[in-house]
């Protein structure tokens, strides 16, 4: 990154609404100058299906923010989410070339180079190569293993991959806007960098980011993303649910999940029963309490069970000591971390963004864009080298956020 | 474990998706961006373009041939210069006209100053000279000029010339200075002129010179006139100046001395010389209050002053209190 200020979009095309923040950067510091937001048409599931509605919805987010920012945007960092991604692990090794055992850069450069060479099938594109932690002779090292001694150097990369005409269809849409995308990330490392410490990284966490269309999550393992995935479903199916159980539109389903639905049931009579709307209007209906929370409660545990399922043998209670996360518009399903919590086995909680972000813009909607600005700026600024000043990258960040 | 695989060239990232779009594909807000982002660049290209142009113009007009100036500013003929000289010159515009030489017809912006200002200096006459173009057809040229405080007799070839000498030394030819003001000029005497080209180097210890000159003109002028000649043989060694007056008295001045108070011993003695029917004598006043005259003449009267030492007379003559005021001088 240049040291000069450039203007960065962090935009999310979701499946119910489409976010934009605008971003100030300064090569050392990042401040929040811009949100636009808009409904979203032409996205299922993360994935754009018409092109044209997505992009009007997009660009009037984006029009929004530029306004509200009362800046152009440079560039723009994308999310990505989605059925279609998917990643894999892959780990290579090399014997240290130096007769003094000394790992030298080359050494490193070619295990990583191995590590990131598995041909993917046709069609295809790598979206994300995630180092996890190099080893020399079985010996985990955090950082750069360089100058240091042994005969064996091993690392694995968590690859993500999409399918490269849902990428196009996504970049497509931000270019049609005439802007260029400079990065694309998961949304399940956007909003997980924004939840968890980095504390909690290093022992173990898994964080989850429940959508209206998808649920994306990340397990960090050693202060690093170990395992990442994308389950296509989300607060819309707890809406379909309950719409076709209880034989409602969509609107009045969305309507009683928000006001009445839970993770867990809590409700002890089978006759208690609640209003549609509450105003005793005509159309006015009631509807049984317990159907609304066993309705949406068995959609929320059968949707963490399935992120346990796809976890596998790479999640399990011992190595993920700080527990689960929740995040996204869904998190705030009432109960819904307890019933992660028993789900996993650990400790569970509603994830907060950190205290620097104004009020505004705390609600878990927003983890994922405002993480997609702090990944996608650190991890450029990662890439351009170490910050010159004192204070670092983090810190300037939390002054600027806290005084917008 | 797969360290064995070599690096696969097939993997693709997102980077490789072309990002251009059709603007069909656009929404009226990216083609609208589109369009403007199109005219940020051609503004671009023309600012850069109308720079290089201004720089191009401007490099031209620093190498411009003056042949090749516009009729227009060709078509105002200049008037006569204008002369402006500081305090009493003498140089006149027949002068400046010779000197300048300008062509006829010749306009303002034809003219090249530098050159002009080079060429008026080189008369040794002028001090400093600045000239201004007011235009339309106005030169205005002010010059400073040197005044002489003596003059020098120079055998030029086989042409011998009077010529001036200044305060600062410079020895210049003299125009339009009046003859009975060049006549009352004292001559030097005792020093070698070395030429530097078509001129002469300046004079050394002029400055000392002018100052005994000026103080004896302001002082004495009754004394001045007497003045034939001026000597700086011991310039250099003593600081001493010998002034011949036209009775043929020499008197050694001290430049490092009270100029005045040797000026009053001088013009004491020389009244005392007048009485004796025309005496000469050496008379050396460098060594402040002891006077030395040494009489020349046989016919002088021996009384007239005190003896000191064999044939030659030598004297104090000033007791301290018949030494005379400037007032009175």
């Amino acid at each position: 990154m240049s040291s000069r200020t450039t203007y960065i979009g962090a935009v999310e095309i979701g499946t119910s609404k489409i976010t934009v923040l605008v971003g100030e950067y300064t090569g050392r510091e990042l401040a929040i100058i811009g949100h636009g937001e808009c409904s979203s048409r032409g996205v299922i599931k993360g994935t754009v299906v018409d092109y044209k509605a997505a992009s009007e919805s997009t660009h009037s987010a984006l029009e929004q923010a530029e306004r509200d920012a009362g800046e152009r945007i440079d560039g723009v960092f994308l999310a990505q989410t989605g059925g279609h991604l998917e990643g894999f692990y892959n780990e290579a090794s090399v014997n240290v070339k130096a007769s003094d055992n000394m790992i030298e850069p080359g050494d490193v450069r070619t295990v990583c180079d191995l590590a990131k060479s598995k041909e993917l099938p046709s069609g295809r594109m790598v979206v994300h190569n995630i180092r996890r932690p190099f080893r020399v002779d079985g010996r985990l090292v955090p950082g750069n293993p360089e100058n240091l001694v042994g005969q064996r150097l091993e690392v694995g990369y968590w690859t993500v991959h999409g399918q490269e005409q849902r990428l196009a269809d996504n970049i497509h849409v931000i270019r049609g806007f005439n802007l260029e995308v400079r990065e694309l990330v998961l949304a399940s490392l956007a909003s997980g960098h924004m939840i968890t410490t980095p504390e909690e990284r290093q022992h173990g966490v898994l964080a989850i980011d429940i959508g209206a269309g998808t649920t994306d999550y990340v397990l960090y393992r050693d202060g690093a993303p170990h395992t990442t995935g994308v389950v296509p479903v989300g607060g819309t199916h707890l809406t379909n649910d309950l719409s076709i159980g209880l034989r409602l539109t969509e609107g009045q389903a969305e309507k009683l999940k928000l006001r009445f639905g839970r993770a867990d049931v809590r409700a002890k009579d089978r006759t208690q029963k609640v209003w549609l709307d509450g105003n005793f209007a005509i159309g006015d209906r009631q509807f049984p309490q317990m159907a609304i929370e066993q309705i949406t409660s068995a959609r929320a545990w059968e949707l963490l069970e399935v992120v346990r399922r796809k976890l596998g043998s790479a999640f399990s209670p011992e190595t993920c000591a700080s527990g689960v996360v929740l995040s996204g518009g869904t998190a705030k399903l009432a109960g819904l971390a307890d019933v992660a919590a028993r789900v996993f086995g650990v400790p569970a909680h509603l994830g907060e963004a950190p205290t620097w972000v104004r009020e505004n813009m705390r609600d878990p909607g927003y983890h994922t864009a405002l993480g997609l600005l702090y990944y996608g700026v650190s991890s450029q600024a990662e890439k351009a080298g170490p910050a010159r000043r004192g204070g670092g990258f983090l810190t300037g960040m939390k002054r600027l956020f806290a005084s917008t | 474990m797969n360290s064995e695989i070599a690096p696969s060239p097939a993997t693709r990232s997102w980077r490789e998706i072309p990002q251009p779009v059709k603007p069909r594909a656009m929404s009226s807000g990216g083609r609208w961006r589109l369009v403007m982002a199109g005219v940020r660049s051609l503004a671009l290209v023309l600012f850069i373009a109308g720079c290089g142009w201004g720089v191009w113009l401007i490099v031209g007009a620093l190498h411009e041939d003056p042949r090749r100036r516009p009729a227009e500013a060709k078509a105002v003929p200049m008037r006569p210069p204008e002369l402006k000289t500081m305090r009493d010159g003498v140089l006149d515009h027949a002068w400046l006209a010779r000197t300048l030489e300008l062509p006829p017809r010749v306009s303002l912006l034809e003219l090249d100053l530098d050159q002009l200002s080079a060429r008026v200096l080189a008369d040794q006459q002028v001090l400093t000279v600045a000239m201004r173009k007011i235009f339309p057809d106005r030169l205005e040229v002010q010059i400073t000029e040197r005044t002489p405080v003596a003059r020098v007799h120079v055998a030029m070839g086989d042409t011998p010339r009077d010529l001036l000498v200044a305060r600062d030394g410079v020895v210049f030819f003299g125009t339009g200075f009046d003859p009975l003001m060049v006549r009352s000029l004292p001559w030097l005497e005792g020093i070698t002129l070395e030429q530097d080209g078509a001129r002469f180097q300046p004079i050394p210890h002029m400055a000392d010179v002018a100052r005994i000159l000026a103080e004896a003109q302001f002082s004495a002028p009754h004394l001045y006139h007497q003045w034939h000649s001026v000597s700086l043989a011991r310039m250099e060694l003593d600081r001493e100046v010998e002034v011949t007056l036209k009775t043929g008295t020499k008197a050694r001045f001290s430049a490092k001395g009270n100029i005045f108070v040797q000026l009053a011993h001088l013009d004491d003695i020389v009244e005392r010389l007048g009485r004796n029917s025309g005496a000469r004598a050496r008379i050396d006043l460098t060594l402040g209050r002891e006077v030395p005259v040494t009489l020349e003449t046989a016919s002088a009267d021996p009384r007239s002053v005190p003896l000191i030492g064999g044939g030659v007379h030598a004297s104090p003559l000033f007791p301290r209190s018949s030494s005379k005021t400037k007032r009175e001088l």
